[in-house]
């Protein structure tokens, strides 16, 4: 109850410090403006191509995973999913302008058409991070098909399409609409994607106008009245999901290899080309940095700054992701309790309380916090402590929402268990670490990663004595030094690639 | 490793407190962020200023010029600077009305005179021209006016007016050359426009990777290609029209406790030391006139200027960018 109240206070107190300088609330006449609809058009167009194409193009990928659990490389293929969903936008960027840029080197194949900035170019970044989230998340979910609905389906003989409406799609579809709704909040508020692809002013979305507003023509009227609308727009859809989701029908989960249906040579065929496409997908852009790496110069005063920046950037996500992790749990227990008394809709108020972060403009929020706290505290040396605070705030939901699911598996199982057998508190929370430690790696995985890969937030409050790597690689980058800054990008990688590995082991071992 | 995170997380924590040194007198100047990098200006200008004052020198890096402007504009009579520098003249109008700019006091009389400067507050330190780069292996007869660019279709990067000097300085520009159908020259550049990119660098180094024929940037630009990269290649294209200019300036805030430091640290900005340092670590052009230059400097075209009224310019600016956004479509 108290985190949920300490971030809220931290949303209320940056609205209030916007509101608050300016001595007035919202600019509405920005309402009629031709501007403001062409925003709102563009932003949920954008949105809702992205995560169709990203949620239907997962699905048979999950589907070709969950039935051949053999598929070589798989493990790494997976990880290499998550990598692709946090990697730092900036690099992602670099990677797609030398393959697909005018001189890229796929570019020639693609006819003399082809111009990578523009709506496909936003496309084609958001499906390149949200399709392998949206696949992570519909295999874990496959996973979840007890034993005994495959036996059944073959006993009653069900035909392959029997087999989808009937076996998977109950069980994918309390998720699939999470991810799909997860996934459109997230290309709704995109923002460095859209600057950097969008090729112009009609690609504009509501972050990138708020971006504009309060940082270039410092109007806070006309940015309030965009934060409002996302706002309003965003959580208004994600209250719709949250509502229409539900797990308490899933099944104790049976991992393990037990028998599939197996699938005709054909399908085998198709799943695997898939599987083969996806990968190579997903690793080119990674691979394009290279050249520039080969090329950097590797003088001592570089390599030095890149290992400082990058032991601050572990520090800063290792504290951030502690945090969050343990806000989430603590988040997660009035919540659980919430739900195990049947109360659902003070819990779904929570859980939109909670979540709200997701939905509010990581912008205002930031600009909000400095305008209220620069003349009071010295930022200059502070500054750090907000960087902090805010990344918190920003990968809460994430952790929230990975970890979620898993707990309410668990008290649905076994919370009437514990109660009846009188455990002790020690005892109950040692049950539910075994039950639930794998899916608090992965988390702490993906949510250490999203923090350290922060530039927006680090660029209103960070120092300059002090700077975290994918701020060294702006800083490299801006300033002529390309292959410096594919360097360190490569370094970060590096340092994302051994993360995921080591904590996905550690996951299998758990 | 283990002993690494501690060290981390007290220098986190006590931030840049270590750096200053509360024994002798400390200027602070908010500038932006490239400014004090390790390459950039900042260390040899702190270094050089610090052996003649008896005193620290602080730099406070904000974002860019603009992000300086609104922290003063947040923080008020509050302010921690003595001294602001790096917002750019289409500036100096909405600093003015903070009220917190003092009167430089200096003597400008050494001032090239082709800036033709006026103004009482701020003091120039660096200036340069906007210009298309080309890579003149791969364009052999470059446009020689904005007219012949915006009627190519050579493929060109610019930077988003909203949000990059340089951009807006492009906005400067076509209102210029084109004062009564702007609208139809922007949509006939965003005809061959390959992409409108956030800030300067993005666009840059997309060309450099090959993204176009053409990017907006300084004429200074490919000096630096010469002397850091002795690469010869790039080059900047001279227009019949004129190029527009960015001064960028520097000012004492009348809230200083130390004017007499403060007003020495605009001196010195314009001295003869200083200016020799500017040009090869913030590729801007010198103020002052007769400073030795690398002779890479040499080989840069020298433009001719189109004379702006930049008072009305930030007045008009409001107009332009919704001109802009709505005629610059695909």
């Amino acid at each position: 109850m108290f985190c949920i109240l300490l971030i809220c206070t931290i949303t209320l107190l940056a609205f209030y410090g916007l509101i608050a300088f300016n001595g007035q609330g919202a600019d509405l006449s920005l309402l009629k403006d031709s501007y403001f609809h062409s925003i709102l058009i563009f932003s949920i167009k954008q949105a809702l191509l992205s995560t169709l194409i990203s949620t239907v193009l997962a699905w048979p990928i999950a589907r070709a995973l969950y039935y051949y659990p053999n598929l070589i490389f798989k493990r790494a293929f997976l990880s290499l999913a998550l990598l692709c969903f946090v990697l730092p936008t900036l690099v992602l960027i670099t990677g797609f302008v030398s393959l697909l840029g005018r001189s890229g080197y796929v570019t020639p194949l693609l006819g003399p058409d082809w111009n990578l900035y523009g709506l496909h170019g936003i496309l084609l970044a958001h499906v390149y991070m949200n399709l392998p989230f949206a696949i992570r998340a519909f295999h874990s979910q496959l996973q979840n098909i007890p034993q005994s609905s495959w036996l059944l389906a073959s006993q009653l003989k069900l035909s392959y399409w029997q087999k989808i409406c009937l076996v998977e799609w109950p069980v994918l579809r309390a998720n699939f609409s999470l991810t799909f709704g997860f996934i459109f909040i997230l290309c709704f508020n995109s923002f460095a994607v859209v600057l950097a692809l969008g090729g112009g002013p009609q690609s504009t979305t509501f972050e990138v106008a708020i971006y504009q507003a309060l940082k270039y023509d410092f109007n806070i009227g006309e940015a309030l009245t965009l934060a409002w609308s996302q706002l309003f727009i965003a959580g208004a859809f994600f209250l719709l999901l949250y509502r229409s989701n539900s797990v308490s029908w899933l099944s104790k989960d049976t991992h393990g290899n037990y028998q599939l249906p197996t699938n005709s040579r054909w399908q085998k065929i198709s799943y695997s080309l898939l599987y083969t496409t996806t990968f190579i997908f997903m690793l080119t852009p990674l691979l394009a940095l290279l050249p520039g790496v080969i090329a950097a110069d590797y003088s001592r005063a570089i390599i030095g700054n890149i290992i400082e920046a990058l032991s601050l950037t572990l520090v800063l996500g290792i504290v951030c992701a502690s945090t969050a992790l343990a806000m989430a749990y603590a988040i997660l227990l009035p919540i659980r309790r919430n739900l195990l008394q049947g109360k659902t809709t003070r819990a779904l108020l929570l859980q939109w309380l909670a979540n709200h972060s997701l939905i509010a403009p990581a912008m205002v929020l930031s600009v909000g916090l400095y305008i209220l706290f620069l003349p009071i505290i010295d930022l200059d040396t502070l500054g750090m402590i907000f960087v902090v605070i805010l990344n918190i705030m920003l990968v809460l939901p994430f952790a929230i929402q990975q970890i979620r699911a898993r707990l309410l598996q668990y008290d649905n199982d076994y919370a009437v268990l514990a109660q009846s057998l009188k455990l002790s508190t020690r005892q109950k929370l040692q049950i539910e670490w075994h039950y639930s430690k794998q899916v608090f790696f992965s988390t702490f995985a993906l949510v250490i990663m999203l923090a350290m890969g922060d530039v927006a937030i680090f660029s209103i409050f960070g120092s300059d004595q002090l700077k975290t790597l994918p701020w060294l690689i702006y800083q490299y980058a801006s300033s002529y030094k390309i292959n410096e800054a594919s360097l360190a990008s490569a370094v970060l990688l590096l340092l994302y690639a051994t993360l995921l590995f080591n904590l996905e082991r550690a996951k299998q071992h758990a | 490793m283990k002993k690494i995170i501690p060290l981390c997380l007290v220098a986190l924590f006590s931030g840049n407190a270590l750096a200053a040194d509360n024994n002798t007198t400390t200027l602070n100047v908010y500038t932006y962020d490239s400014f004090v990098s390790d390459w950039g200006p900042g260390p040899k200008i702190k270094a050089a200023f610090e052996k003649t004052c008896a005193c620290t020198l602080n730099f406070i890096a904000e974002e860019d010029g603009v992000s300086i402007l609104n922290r003063l504009k947040i923080e008020g009579s509050k302010a921690k600077a003595d001294v602001i520098l790096g917002l750019d003249h289409a500036l100096i109008r909405e600093a003015k009305k903070t009220g917190l700019i003092a009167t430089h006091q200096q003597d400008l009389t050494n001032l090239k005179p082709s800036l033709k400067w006026s103004d009482d507050s701020f003091v120039p330190y660096d200036f340069g021209y906007f210009a298309f780069i080309y890579d003149s292996t791969k364009i052999a007869t470059p446009v020689t006016s904005l007219k012949e660019l915006v009627n190519s279709d050579a493929s060109i990067i610019y930077q988003d007016p909203r949000t990059s000097t340089v951009g807006q300085g492009l906005m400067f520009w076509i209102n210029a050359v084109y004062p009564n159908d702007t609208s139809a020259a922007w949509k006939s550049l965003a005809s061959h426009t390959v992409t409108v990119t956030k800030g300067w660098y993005e666009g840059y180094s997309m060309f450099l990777k090959g993204g176009s024929d053409y990017v907006l940037s300084y004429t200074t630009s490919p000096a630096y290609h010469l002397i850091a990269e002795s690469e010869s290649k790039y080059k900047a294209a001279a227009f019949s029209e004129g190029h527009i200019a960015q001064v960028e300036v520097a000012a004492a805030l009348n809230t200083s406790k130390q004017p007499k430091l403060a007003q020495d640290f605009l001196q010195f900005l314009i001295s003869d030391q200083a200016q020799q340092i500017l040009p090869v670590t913030n590729w801007m052009l010198p103020v002052i006139k007769n400073v030795k230059l690398d002779a890479a400097f040499a080989t840069l075209i020298a433009p001719s200027a189109i004379d702006m009224d930049i008072e009305q310019l930030s007045i008009e600016r409001k107009n332009m960018i919704k001109n802009w956004r709505s005629s610059a479509v695909k």
